[in-house]
């Protein structure tokens, strides 16, 4: 499975977000630091679900980060989040 | 405690406003930790850089100590208080000025409504 669907159904499965969109940008950063060809490398969620209403800024990454995994976490290079409830 | 939380943990409550980085604040070397740097510099703020690629124990040791797999990390007052994302979304809201009145830590109000006034 592609990194980016892992990402999408880690995240279906743990939150039934609202809203969810998760983009590869991977080619934006084509000779910077970390990039790999054939992409996967940065990546970029947006996030709404009602389970992040009560939770601290640090309490939401922390979350999203545990359903992704750490398996992904460690294999891509670059991860930028923006959650909300 | 390993040594490297140790050194951390001093470091960390030895300044008040400490930014683990990759590269420094006059030369940052990754996005992030170049978006993160390039707001503190324009508000003037008055914090210590640490360059994690200048130490390996630290750059894994920094990820293990706050449980967080990113970099960069601001710490203010020996507290976590997250990485680029969570740094910017502060910055915008105007809760990270809140927090530096809040600790006493001085910086340029001006500037960071002039960041907030370009973002809005």
């Amino acid at each position: 499975m592609a990194v980016i669907d892992e990402i999408k159904s880690n995240l279906m499965a743990e939150f039934s977000p609202t809203l969810l969109e998760v983009e590869d940008q991977s080619e934006a950063h084509r000779g910077h630091s970390g990039f790999q060809e054939g992409g996967e490398s940065h990546f970029h969620v947006i996030i709404r679900a009602a389970a992040f209403a009560e939770m601290s800024r640090i309490q939401r990454h922390r979350a999203v980060n545990a359903a992704i995994g750490k398996d992904i976490i460690t294999r891509i290079h670059a991860l930028s989040l923006d959650i909300d409830s | 405690m390993t040594d490297t939380a140790a050194q951390i943990q001093e470091t960390i409550s030895a300044t008040d406003v400490v930014l683990f980085m990759k590269g420094t604040k006059d030369a940052p070397q990754c996005g992030f930790s170049q978006r993160v740097a390039g707001v503190f510099n324009f508000m003037g703020l008055e914090y210590q850089d640490i360059n994690v690629l200048a130490d390996e124990n630290i750059r894994q040791g920094i990820k293990d100590f706050s449980d967080w797999p990113t970099i960069p990390q601001l710490y203010v007052k020996g507290e976590f208080v997250g990485g680029c994302d969570i740094v910017t979304e502060m910055v915008l809201s105007g809760e990270l000025d809140a927090l530096f009145a809040k600790e006493g830590i001085a910086f340029d109000k001006d500037a960071a409504d002039k960041i907030r006034e370009a973002n809005a």
